[in-house]
């Protein structure tokens, strides 16, 4: 059954005979590899293919498994065992590399799944001339596009490929280098990167090299479809998230801007009270005199998302924080529940999960999967999976996807903390009944660029409630509690940068807190729902 | 025997052998149609299957309600009787109904990764019902843990209105993305 053949010296290789012995061809000139025939397909020697290939083949000192590098990989094999690992992945082969002639054999798989993925080589085999010929695959021209941009105190560089490239990432001091192995990359048009973090990226055709400023150090990882390779780059004493609002590019220290957003509007009502009244009056007349307060009290500029009663999208609505450069975003609504007996104030800031990079990045692209697999009978399928993945505008919305999530996430702390002294105020100085801070995924928090609430102030749908929001006193207190928590706040971040997360139930003050005044640990909050 | 004779008992085996194997088809296809029929119509029958639906509760919460429905083994089928139900409204004190009378199923799609889609549809309106972060909180959730909590092949969901997937249904869930179960409760 077994006929092992050796090649001869390398020699050019003429039209084989019709029983020929196996071969091994190279690039059109034979090497001498061991085959191996047996009843599962070809076997060939894998010493000679790693020397001819560019591998290097180490033995444990066991001696039960045998180490073969690749690039930058590794694949360790086991004698007898069809699983190898390349790297991090779990590789199963359709036979088990053997002792054989001239050492260890293995199948064709193998080879392809090895140096064929690594390095781009193509094997193939015919079986009825037992010849395999190996070749490099046609080197592919990639290119690349490079984005850099810089948000709270971290540099995010972006280089993105229609496919992934065959590469491998070399750090040497503050210089990283992408290393193409079997591609050629064609480099956009210069780009002049002004950047704290990042001296200079440099694209040629076989390589990228990163040039890090001093002190600065990048964390690396791939997203998917289309393939990016991303580099988080960060002073190496900023990796923690920071604990205060940190100020962005064209933003000062501290907080300086509120914008107030009256929940609702126009042929958007909201929710409605039994005796009729909508949340959108109520929450327009809550944002204006929380802005007269605000105005009296707090050296701050106010910004009210609309101050009439009209319809506005909810993306508008933080992107007019955004434009505003806005230092706190807080959106004032009016409860109503389904079933009776449902009462008090509750706070919200965003889910991590709706602001969780991978989670985004892969909801879009199961977004566009699931686009793929529906029937194609659905309209409503095809409407809710707009994105389209050969739209090139659909990659620069996962960068801004990418982005918005990264900014939001470092408010994340200060959100919360913030709804910590919303509920904290409300409790101390109206009673009412605590439903707490929670986290869901609110559309008109998820567009903002800075510590935002969405605050509850109660159940219109509640006959009491809706009784006592009517009444100009009460709601006299509510804002006065919304103000002091804004105070309360800002004091605490521009006196206290480094100080800990408050919590609800903190004593109400008068006046801002002194410097130093401890803030106890956040209670975790409720999470309400979340996005894939 | 003359030529003429044996030709003639020829023919008559011939025609005996061809009749007989035509019986013997018709009667099979026969028999076999009854089977497949019989395996068909208890198959579209289905079977009892106790499932726990998620209605909107009194205090602001969503909570569960046994229920047996007669279902297939498809998950599609499954999916549509439970929100059928759900729609329909709960049985015991203290439960609401999700949606308004009138709001029905318009389609519900399974997707292989997982993404149930449900197409709500309310004739006449052609927007949701409006209201609070709670009340949208419980009608959503109400959808999304009785599908996802009780369909292994469903993990999230993507609510359409009258066969449009909106940004929101009353202005503050972000309906743009699946929604996963909330196992807070």
């Amino acid at each position: 059954m077994l006929v092992a053949a050796q090649g001869g010296p390398a020699q050019t290789p003429a039209a084989p005979p019709p029983a020929a012995r196996p071969s091994v061809v190279l690039e059109g000139r034979e090497i001498n590899v061991p085959v191996t025939l047996a009843g599962n397909g070809p076997m060939f020697g894998l010493t000679p293919l790693a020397e001819a290939l560019g591998g290097t083949l180490s033995t444990d000192v066991s001696g039960e498994s045998v180490s073969l590098k690749i690039a930058d990989k590794e694949v360790v094999i086991g004698q007898g065992n069809a699983i190898i690992t390349v790297g991090d992945a779990i590789v199963s082969l359709s036979q088990p590399p053997v002792q054989g002639e001239g050492g260890l054999q293995v199948p064709l798989d193998f080879l392809r799944k090895t140096f064929g993925d690594l390095l781009g080589y193509s094997f193939d085999w015919r079986p009825e001339t037992q010849r395999l010929t190996i070749a490099r695959r046609g080197t592919r021209e990639l290119p690349v596009a490079l984005d850099v941009v810089h948000l709270q105190g971290m540099t995010t560089i972006v280089l993105q490929f229609p496919e992934e490239p065959r590469y491998k990432v070399n750090r040497q001091g503050s210089i990283i280098q992408v290393q193409m192995l079997a591609d050629r990359l064609t480099p956009p048009a210069p780009k002049e990167i002004q950047d704290p973090l990042v001296q200079g990226v440099t694209i040629d055709p076989g390589q990228i090299r990163v040039q890090l400023a001093e002190g600065a150090q990048a964390e690396s990882y791939v997203l998917e479809k289309p393939f990016r390779l991303v580099f988080d780059v960060h002073r190496t004493s900023e990796v923690e998230v920071p604990t205060s609002p940190s100020a962005p590019a064209g933003r000062q220290a501290g907080i300086h801007t509120i914008v107030i957003d009256p929940g609702h509007g126009g042929t958007e009502v909201g929710a409605i009270g039994p005796s009729g009244i909508q949340e959108k009056e109520l929450t327009l007349q809550l944002a204006r005199e929380l802005e007269a307060k605000l105005a009296q009290r707090l050296p701050v500029r106010v910004v009210l998302t609309r101050t009439e009663d009209a319809n506005l999208p909810l993306d508008m609505r933080t992107a007019i924080a955004n434009q505003n450069k806005a230092d706190l975003f807080v959106s004032i609504h009016l409860n109503s529940s389904l079933g009776s007996g449902a009462y008090g104030t509750e706070t919200y800031f965003l889910s991590p999960q709706a602001t969780d990079t991978r989670a985004s990045s892969s909801a879009a692209t199961e977004n566009r999967a699931a686009a793929g697999s529906a029937p194609a009978t659905s309209d409503a399928a095809s409407s809710a999976n707009p994105a389209n993945p050969a739209n090139p505008a659909d990659d620069t919305q996962d960068l801004q996807l990418i982005l918005w999530d990264l900014a939001q996430t470092h408010h994340m702390t200060e959100s919360q903390r913030f709804a910590n002294m919303i509920q904290g105020e409300l409790n101390e100085m109206l009673k009412l009944k605590d439903r707490g801070v929670k986290q869901a995924p609110f559309r008109v928090l998820m567009g903002a660029t800075m510590p935002a609430v969405l605050v509850e102030l109660g159940f219109i749908s509640n006959p009491d409630e809706e009784k006592k929001l009517k009444d100009p006193a009460y709601r006299e207190q509510l804002v006065d509690a919304l103000s002091r928590a804004i105070a309360h706040y800002k004091a605490l971040v521009e006196n206290q940068p480094q100080s800990q997360p408050a919590a609800p139930g903190t004593a109400p003050q008068a006046t801002p807190p002194a410097a130093g005044t401890p803030a106890p640990a956040a209670k975790p909050p409720a999470k309400v729902g979340r996005p894939a | 025997m003359s030529r003429r004779a044996a030709s003639f008992i020829l023919g008559f085996a011939l025609a005996l052998l061809v009749g007989g194997g035509l019986w013997w088809w018709i009667a099979g296809r026969k028999e076999s149609g009854r089977g497949h029929g019989a395996a068909s119509a208890a198959a579209q029958a289905g079977q009892k299957v106790s499932f726990q639906l998620f209605f909107p509760a009194d205090g602001g919460a969503i909570k569960a309600e046994p229920r047996d429905l007669q279902v297939l083994d498809e998950p599609k089928d499954r999916i549509h009787k439970i929100l059928d139900a759900l729609l329909v409204g709960p049985k015991a004190a203290g439960l609401v109904r999700p949606f308004p009378e009138g709001v029905v199923v318009g389609g519900v799609l399974l997707g292989r990764d997982g993404t149930a889609y449900v197409d709500l549809r309310w004739p006449n309106h052609e927007e949701p019902p409006p209201g609070g972060s709670t009340e949208e909180i419980q009608r959503v959730y109400s959808v999304v843990d009785s599908v996802t909590l009780n369909i292994p092949q469903a993990s999230r969901v993507v609510l359409l209105w009258n066969g449009v997937q909106r940004d929101t249904f009353s202005g503050h869930l972000d309906l743009s993305r699946p929604l996963v179960p909330d196992r807070s409760r």
